[in-house]
């Protein structure tokens, strides 16, 4: 099924794949870790995992730098990306002593501070995605962290709209509460398939509804038929449909490229529990 | 500011780091710890603001720009113009972003006026997904109306720059190249409230303009660093040139997201962000030199003072609506 959509991704990837190995986020940009790592994932590609190996920081961390502002948010799916290893190891170790700041309750965010996560930058508060990618790495690369991993995972339950699923951050803010996001939502049940039963049947009944809604995003559809497929939901095929009747005009973003790809390809089993 | 000195502040910067410590003015506020570069930020001058009115988003838009780019002075002949709307969110019916049919009204406004290329960007902060928020919003039809081209500003190519202010520890910044290779930036945010900053104007819409693929969704490094000081530091890295404020509907109460659409009536424009901003909380009812980035901005990044900003157009006093305020903002009361 979408063998067709398949086979015109990944020819796209293969096309944007810079003479280093590496992606950039679009075509004929600079390669960079999460986009890189994505593309590894999606299409087990040697050379991606090359510019990985290449790029991995002294501390064991996957960067994006301007200034003091140290964004290493793609070590987790890095992790993933290399497989089981040293590389993937001192990735995890980076993670697990790299959790966001503790940032005291504020009534009009309420959020529990112990429950932290991870960050976008080092040294900031948790947020969803971050945290989501920092799940991934731990689940596969260091199943036996339950500390970690369940660290995680209560951030995720703290951070749970109304609703079920998730938008970036929190569920309420000034009284209000917040909807999730269809991206954010698929994100999270990817982290945590098979780790939490009743948190993701209401995270992918939200996600049902979320795509249905935001399906004009083509970043959206694509995360969310991955996470549908990943917990083998049929409705998968919902969103994968609509990526491929408008593949040809969605954006240059290769993010999204690769998780169209991981989403029809065999990238998704990558990121299964083994067996 | 003129394209080429616009180019010069941004292409240069590069260049100046290794000689900057010896050769760079610092700038002090009060005596205190330096906090820009005198060399970098040129006292203001006298700067030109319009307030004019306009009742609704449908017909007539394209002159009224017009008019008010003539009236504040604005020089776009022959420029690569960057349009950077407040494009953050969508909901049905609540008045988010700046509307995307005064950005096509602008454009076409522009092309008028002699600008040689119009590009509208932005980099959405709250949606990782811009594509959603782009066409749910209504922008990608408006922006195809009239044959505007559109760049994610998230996924932009980058440029590191280095910071010529220094009220956040940020040091440096990334910068997209289709901000930096600009004739001229205008920034066009929607007249909103702020549940953290008290108001979201020019100045505050310059975040879009910083890559999430390297501060994240949303921008938290830059809140994190504080986030009135963040305004001010981003808005003199990215320096726009001109702005112009959607004060049509604006949004009141908790906003930027989830307030309540108040009717004001008006479009400000300037060719000094600091003083249009001033000019702008001044309509909302609010006393400007209160909103602290405002305030830290106006000591070098433009004109903050009454006195040395010409407006054209309608009144101000008269144009005034006392946007409702969240109860910890009562305080920036006029």
């Amino acid at each position: 099924m979408f063998e067709d959509l398949w086979l015109r991704v990944r020819r796209s990837l293969l096309a944007a794949q810079g003479s280093d190995g590496g992606l950039g986020p679009r075509a004929g940009l600079p390669s960079e870790p999460e986009p890189t790592a994505l593309a590894a994932i999606a299409l087990d590609d040697a050379q991606a995992r090359s510019w990985l190996a290449a790029n991995q920081r002294a501390d064991g961390s996957f960067t994006l730098v301007g200034g003091p502002v140290v964004n290493d948010s793609a070590t987790g799916l890095a992790s993933v990306a290399l497989g089981p290893g040293t590389a993937a190891e001192r990735a995890i170790d980076h993670l697990v002593g790299m959790v966001a700041a503790r940032v005291p309750d504020d009534p009009r965010v309420p959020h529990d501070p112990d429950r932290r996560g991870w960050a976008w930058t080092e040294g900031t508060f948790g947020w969803v995605e971050p945290t989501a990618r920092a799940l991934l790495g731990l689940r596969l690369r260091r199943p036996d962290d339950l500390d970690a991993i369940g660290q995680a995972i209560e951030m995720l339950r703290d951070r749970e709209v109304s609703t079920g699923g998730w938008n970036h951050g929190n569920p309420v803010a000034f009284g209000v509460d917040l909807p999730a996001y269809g991206q954010t939502t698929a994100l999270a049940l990817v982290a945590m398939h098979g780790l939490d039963p009743s948190m993701e049947r209401r995270g992918i009944e939200a996600l049902q509804r979320l795509w249905k809604l935001e399906r004009s995003g083509s970043l959206t559809l694509a995360t969310s038929a991955a996470a549908l497929r990943l917990h083998g939901a049929p409705e998968w095929v919902g969103p994968a449909r609509e990526l491929d009747a408008r593949f040809a005009r969605m954006p240059e973003d290769v993010v999204t490229l690769c998780w169209a790809a991981i989403a029809v390809g065999p990238g998704l089993d990558v990121l299964r529990e083994p067996s | 500011m003129s394209p080429v000195s616009r180019r010069t502040f941004l292409l240069g910067g590069a260049a100046a780091v290794a000689s900057a410590a010896a050769a760079l003015r610092l700038g002090s506020v009060g005596g205190g710890p330096t906090e820009w570069d005198s060399s970098a930020f040129p006292p203001p001058g006298l700067a030109r603001v319009a307030v004019l009115r306009a009742s609704g988003y449908d017909g007539g838009l394209e002159r009224i720009v017009e008019d008010g780019l003539r009236a504040i002075g604005a020089e776009v002949r022959g420029a690569s113009v960057l349009l950077k709307p407040n494009l953050v969110e969508f909901e049905a019916g609540t008045p988010i972003n700046t509307d995307p049919r005064l950005v096509a009204a602008t454009v076409l406004a522009l092309r008028s006026l002699g600008a040689a290329a119009v590009t509208v960007g932005e980099g959405p902060g709250h949606r990782r997904d811009t594509e959603y928020v782009l066409t749910r919003s209504g922008f990608d039809d408006a922006l195809k109306s009239v044959a505007a081209p559109f760049v994610d500003l998230n996924t932009d190519a980058i440029v590191e720059r280095r910071l010529h202010s220094r009220f956040t520890t940020l040091e440096r910044l990334w910068l997209p190249r289709s901000v930096v290779d600009a004739d001229l930036v205008i920034s066009m945010p929607k007249m909103k409230t702020h549940h953290w900053a008290g108001a979201t104007l020019s100045l505050k819409n310059c975040f879009g303009c910083v890559p999430g693929r390297v501060y994240g969704w949303p921008k938290n490094a830059l809140h994190f660093a504080g986030l009135e000081q963040a305004i001010v530091d981003v808005a003199a890295a990215v320096r726009a040139d001109l702005a112009i404020v959607d004060g049509i509907v604006g949004m009141e109460g908790n906003g930027p997201i989830t307030g309540t659409g108040v009717a004001s009536g008006v479009l400000v424009f300037g060719n000094d962000p600091v003083a249009t901003d001033t000019i702008a909380a001044t309509l909302m009812g609010i006393e400007p030199s209160r909103l602290g980035y405002l305030d830290l901005a106006a000591r070098f990044l433009g004109q903050g003072d009454r006195a040395r900003i010409r407006t054209e157009g309608e009144e101000v006093d008269g144009e005034v609506v006392r946007f409702d305020l969240l109860p910890e903002f009562a305080y920036l009361r006029a």
